[in-house]
Order: structure tokens, then C-alpha cells, then sequence
């Protein structure tokens, strides 16, 4: 039986540096009692509310594998009981979108086109508000740079959870790109377009931040062999 | 008299072996272990305040939040290196501030950014003005008057005069020191304030009187998003944290919470059900004993109550004798009046508890939360104050709203054990992620680097 053949892998051109982003959470000046309220609100905030609610949220909660995507569809769930919404809202996939005012747009059409097929539910005050926030974001170097595979499995396998995702999930606001830092690299500086794939596709939603990061592991380390 | 209200002591209706025989066990344990509750006063070693032990450095952290997390504080510090923090406060012993204070400025120091800690001195009349005005932020009716004010205002002169504010952050912790910002204009430092208190529903004019102090703040700082008020300055959300080395949360091994069990007549054989709080009416231990008695008809649990406040508050008394006729003949419900030097005690307890509860009717922040869920213990709280941002319901714990829900609650997660300890292990890894001290020391790194770009960019665009 023949060896299965590989591209050979290329001599990068520029090192992986590994960084991770820390954040310091921003109290805003919004707040909704009820799903209008969240409706209007959500029209006004600035990109960093939408962010925090969405992205870092998932960050903040890194460590839970299900129920938990996104602020609004949480809230949506426990403080107005909708459970139709929180659905809607909470399969919004954050790495769909590559700027966050697409990201707004789509939160505002599920929450506008709900409110319209149930219009009672508008004004129906919550259990608890939702206090809109933001994130001041600082991004800190880790000590970890790769220009191999194996280098880049070592780093991949002690920076912290944090840097998992700031370079998996943050990274799509930063390139613009429906892609990620790991994909990305791996692609261009390797040459290792399947392994780039593979992790793209891996579902963020259904596993912890480090479930990703063994993910990603295996995939390259079956890269390497 | 005893502190432990051991009600098995004054009844025991039932045999021995007929207890023994319905829980299963033998008849031998179960007279031990009634002997032990009717006969034990409180240890010796509980008696006394222990000597504390000597504060951790940063190094002593690397097990339990990882190798990453110190490279990441160490990285923050260096870009800070030579700068300087003040801590002001009203206290340098007792409460929470100043217990936080005593692990975070030692921290800070050794990560090279000097911080200094400054206590305001006061006559009595100052701090009865300020425990007023405290109770009136929180919502209690008050009057205030022109001599309340004019003492609050000549205290705050006073210490403002004394001190120098040469650090280039300085910090004012609560409403006590607040008018120090009067000191701004001679100083090139950031000033913030840190509320940690709840505002979301102050008297009105203790509120409108102290608003314009915080105005003058470079930003302020509260403790959950809804104690926060509408103000033109920026607003930061800083948890309180946890020490995971202090007395109260730090590892022990099973013989040592064996040990305690065994001094204070907890069964470790059978389900324990915890609340550690002071004895308030406010933390609802009455309903707490309602809830268990609701729960006991169908799964088998034992209740320890454990806190204090009985001997030194005359209201936390009165609430005592009410728990103790709600517990009623019960044995398996166990009463702890413990002395507040009993950290490592209250540890072992919840550390041997199978599950804890907080069902609390008003609160702060609820550090009793924080505490549970480090341990690893699926916990019971009210959605109240601070609570709802540590328990995600569900997930990291699960929310009540009433003594049928709480009951319902113990069933459930004592007949559904796996997701007992899902819930338990997310809510340990919740706290890791924000409720630790050292995320708290990255919260203040962060904060000065950002203020400091903030600054620095305001300049530019002048």
C-alpha cells in the first residue's frame, strides 16, 4: 500500500507569535426592562456593547459547553422568558460575521421581526434589566513564538485559554477575513490548506474554549504526522 | 451558653437503632455520632483568634491559576514598573475592604508598582455620619441635616491636609474619604473612586450631596452592574474577589475537614446541606430551615447553619432564637454560633458540604457565593444583589426566588448528582476566571494602563 503523500511543509516566512487579550469591563449608559427596550438600545449602543455581549462573552464563559452563546439570548431566556428568541438569538454564530455592525444588524432583525409576530411581548418587563457593557481590551504578548509545527503545538498547548480565543474567534474583526490566526498561518506559512479548514470548521458553540484548543491540537498534530 | 445549639441534644425521640435502621447505617454510628453532637463544646482551638499566617507572594499563586496568568501579570507590572498607588479607606482592620486591601496592596508592591495604603482618621461623630449615610446609599430613610454634612466635610479637610497624594493613581475606596478629590487640582495623579457599596436605590439627597465629589473622579468603579448610577464619568466593573490561599478557601486535606466535622457532629455519611451567614434577617436562615424541612419529606439531608453575629449584635440574637423555633426538635439540623476568627472551621465545613445555600433576601455581593463555588459545590442562592453575577442559572449554580423553589432545588440536585458536579465544577472554573485575587490585581494593572493611554491621548488631541 502506498505512503500517503504530503506537500512538503514550507520554511515560514514569518513567525506565529502568540498574544492574548485581557479586558477591563466598561459599565455603559443603557439599560433595557423589557425586549423593546433591549430592541432600541441595541440600535444605539456603540460597537463595543455589541461586542462585549457577543464575543467576549464567550470568552468570559469559556468554560461552559452549552446554554451560553450570547448575552442577549441568555437574557432573552431567564430575565423575559422567550424561550423562541433566545433560541433565534443564541444560534447567531459570531464567526459569520467579519465586522460587528453586520453582527448588530442581524441581532436587531431577529429581536424586530419577533416583536412583530408577538407584539405583546415587547413591553412586558423583564425579571431583571440588561445592563448594556463594554470592553477596554488590552492584547499582552505571551512567550510562546513558533516557526515550526511542533513549535507552534507547544505554544498552542500552554498559552493561555484567552489567547485560544483571541486568535480563533477575535481574530475574523482584525482580518476581516472569514478566517482565524491559526487557519491563517497554517495556510499561508505551511502550506497546510486542510488543517486551515479543518480548524475553521471546528464548532465553537458545542465545546469549552479548551475543548477547542484540543481540537486544534489534533488536528495539527495528525498535520505533523 | 453552648454555641452548639445541638438539637439532637434535647430530643432524641427515636432509638438508635431505629434512626440507624431508616438511614441504613449501623446502630453504633448513629449513637457516636449523637454523642458527640450532645457532649461537644466548641474545640479549644476556636476559642481564640488564631495568629494569621503570613501573607502570600505571587509565586505561591502559579498552581492554581497557571504559569500564563502570572506571565501576564508580570507583563502588565513591568510596563507600570516605578509607578506608584494609593489606597485610601476608612478602616485598616475589620470588613471587607480592608480585608481585600491587606492581600492586593502587598501583591502589588511585589510586582515593583509600589502601592501605598492610607487609613482616614475621625471622631465618632464622623463615623456616625458615615455609617448614616452608608445605610442611606443602600436605600434606609434618612434626614440628612447641615451639621451631618459639615462634619463629614471638616473630617475629610482634615485628612486632606495631612496627607500627600504623590502616587500616580490614587484610589478612594467607599464614601467615607470621597471628598479627598478636593486635592486633585494640586496633583497630576488619576483619581478613582471604588464604590463598594450598592447605589442603585440611595436617598436622594445623601445621594445628591456626594454626587459632585464623584463627578471629579477620573472614573469609578462598582461591584456589579446594577449598584452602578448614571454619571459622566467613565464606570468600571471590578468583582470582589476571593483569596484561594486565605484561611477560609485555601486546600484541606480530608483528615483536617474530618477533624472539624467530627468537632462540630457533622455525619459526613449522610447529605449536608449548608448556609454560612451571619444571623440576619436578610440571609432568610428561617426560610433556609423552611426549604429543608420541604426538601427532608422526600430525600434524606442534614442542615448546618453556620455563622455568627448571635453574641455581639442584639438583633442577630433574636434572629438566632428564631432559627432555633423553626429547627424545632429536628436532630439533624446543626446550629453554629462561630466566633469570626473561625475561617478555617467554616472551610472545612463547606468543603464537606454536599451542596450550599444562600438564599439570601437582600444582598451585596455575596462572597459566601464566591466561596461555595470555589470549593467546587453546587450551590442554592436568591437571585438577589450581586449573586446573579456569579451564579448563571443553571450553569454555574441555580437561582430561587422563594422557600418552595429552594426546596425543590435540594431535591433536585441531591436525586441528580451528575449535574450536581457539572454545575460545581463550572462554577469553580467561574470563579477562577473572575472572582480570584489575582484577577483583581490584573483588574488594577489594567485599569492604570488605560487611564494612563487615556490621558495621554487627551493630551495629544489638546
Amino acid at each position: 500500500m502506498p505512503e500517503p503523500t504530503h506537500p512538503p511543509l514550507r520554511k515560514p516566512s514569518r513567525p506565529f507569535y502568540f498574544n492574548t487579550s485581557e479586558s477591563l469591563l466598561r459599565i455603559g449608559r443603557q439599560k433595557a426592562s423589557n425586549l423593546s427596550e433591549l430592541l432600541d438600545a441595541l440600535h444605539t449602543c456603540p460597537e463595543d456593547s455589541v461586542f462585549q455581549h457577543t464575543f467576549r462573552t464567550l470568552q468570559e464563559h469559556h468554560f461552559i459547553r452549552e446554554g451560553f452563546s450570547n448575552d442577549f439570548g441568555h437574557w432573552s431566556l431567564f430575565a423575559c422568558n422567550e424561550p423562541a428568541l433566545a433560541e433565534q438569538l443564541a444560534s447567531v454564530d459570531v464567526r459569520e460575521f467579519t465586522a460587528i455592525e453586520g453582527l448588530r444588524r442581524r441581532m436587531l432583525e431577529i429581536i424586530d421581526q419577533f416583536l412583530q409576530s408577538h407584539p405583546r411581548s415587547g413591553a412586558r418587563a423583564a425579571y431583571e434589566p440588561f445592563y448594556f457593557c463594554a470592553s477596554d481590551l488590552v492584547v499582552l504578548p505571551t512567550r510562546f513564538v513558533a516557526d515550526t509545527l511542533k513549535g507552534f503545538l507547544d505554544g498552542l498547548n500552554q498559552v493561555p485559554v484567552h489567547s485560544i480565543h483571541h486568535h480563533f474567534i477575535e481574530a475574523r474583526l482584525r482580518l476581516h477575513r472569514m478566517t482565524n490566526d491559526f487557519s491563517q498561518w497554517l495556510e499561508q506559512e505551511k502550506g497546510l490548506t486542510q488543517a486551515a479548514d479543518a480548524i475553521e470548521r471546528i464548532d465553537i458553540y458545542t465545546n469549552t474554549m479548551e475543548g477547542v484548543r484540543l481540537q486544534i491540537a489534533r488536528i495539527i498534530a495528525e498535520s505533523m504526522n | 451558653m453552648n454555641p452548639i445549639e445541638d438539637q439532637r441534644a434535647t430530643t432524641a425521640s427515636l432509638e438508635d437503632s431505629e434512626i440507624a435502621e431508616s438511614r441504613g447505617r449501623p446502630a453504633f454510628v448513629e449513637r457516636r455520632s449523637r454523642e458527640r453532637r450532645a457532649s461537644r463544646q466548641l474545640p479549644a482551638s476556636v476559642l481564640t483568634p488564631p495568629l494569621p499566617p503570613p501573607a502570600p507572594h505571587m509565586d505561591d499563586y502559579r498552581p492554581i491559576v497557571g504559569q500564563a496568568m502570572l506571565d501576564s501579570l508580570r507583563f502588565l507590572a513591568n510596563e507600570l514598573k516605578g509607578k506608584t498607588i494609593k489606597m485610601v479607606n476608612s478602616t485598616a482592620v475589620g470588613g471587607g475592604v480592608a480585608e481585600m486591601l491587606n492581600r492586593l496592596v502587598p501583591l502589588l508592591s511585589e510586582l515593583e508598582v509600589a502601592t501605598h495604603w492610607d487609613v482616614i482618621t475621625g471622631g465618632n461623630d464622623f463615623f456616625e455620619v458615615t455609617k448614616a449615610f452608608h445605610n442611606a446609599l443602600h436605600g434606609s430613610p434618612y434626614e440628612l441635616t447641615k451639621a451631618a454634612q459639615d462634619i463629614f466635610l471638616m473630617y475629610n479637610e482634615q485628612n486632606r491636609e495631612r496627607m500627600k497624594f504623590e502616587e500616580e493613581l490614587v484610589v478612594i475606596h467607599d464614601p467615607q474619604p470621597l471628598a479627598l478629590i478636593r486635592s486633585r487640582a494640586q496633583t497630576a495623579s488619576h483619581w478613582v473612586w471604588r464604590c463598594h457599596i450598592d447605589l442603585s436605590n440611595p436617598d436622594p439627597k445623601v445621594w445628591e450631596f456626594l454626587r459632585p465629589f464623584v463627578e471629579q473622579y477620573d472614573a469609578a468603579i462598582f461591584s456589579s452592574q446594577s449598584f452602578a448610577r448614571a454619571l459622566p464619568i467613565p464606570q468600571y466593573l471590578f468583582y470582589p474577589c476571593i483569596d484561594p490561599l486565605s484561611e477560609k478557601n485555601k486546600e484541606l486535606t480530608d483528615a483536617e475537614v474530618q477533624q472539624v466535622c467530627d468537632d462540630f457532629g457533622i455525619d459526613r455519611s449522610r447529605p449536608i446541606v449548608t448556609q454560612v451567614s451571619r444571623f440576619d434577617r436578610l440571609k432568610d436562615p428561617v426560610g433556609v430551615v423552611q426549604a429543608y424541612k420541604l426538601a427532608k419529606k422526600y430525600v434524606d439531608c442534614q442542615l448546618v447553619l453556620a455563622g455568627g453575629g448571635a453574641t455581639d449584635d442584639p438583633e442577630g440574637a433574636v434572629v438566632l432564637q428564631e432559627v432555633k423555633d423553626a429547627a424545632g426538635n429536628d436532630p439533624d439540623i446543626i446550629i453554629l454560633d462561630l466566633p469570626p476568627w473561625c475561617a478555617f472551621q467554616i472551610n472545612a465545613i463547606q468543603r464537606a458540604s454536599t451542596m450550599i445555600i444562600q438564599k439570601s433576601l437582600k444582598e451585596g455581593f455575596g462572597l459566601t457565593v464566591t466561596e461555595a463555588l470555589w470549593k467546587g459545590k453546587p450551590t442554592i442562592a436568591g437571585a438577589v444583589g450581586g449573586i446573579p453575577n456569579q451564579i448563571i442559572h443553571k450553569l454555574t449554580g441555580v437561582l430561587v426566588h422563594s422557600v418552595e423553589g429552594c426546596a425543590y432545588q435540594i431535591r433536585y440536585l441531591l436525586t441528580h448528582p451528575e449535574f450536581a458536579r457539572t454545575i460545581g465544577i463550572n462554577g469553580r472554573e467561574h470563579v477562577k476566571e473572575n472572582f480570584l485575587m489575582t484577577t483583581n490585581v490584573k483588574r488594577w494593572l489594567l485599569l492604570y494602563r488605560i487611564l494612563a493611554q487615556a490621558k495621554a491621548q487627551k493630551r495629544k488631541a489638546a
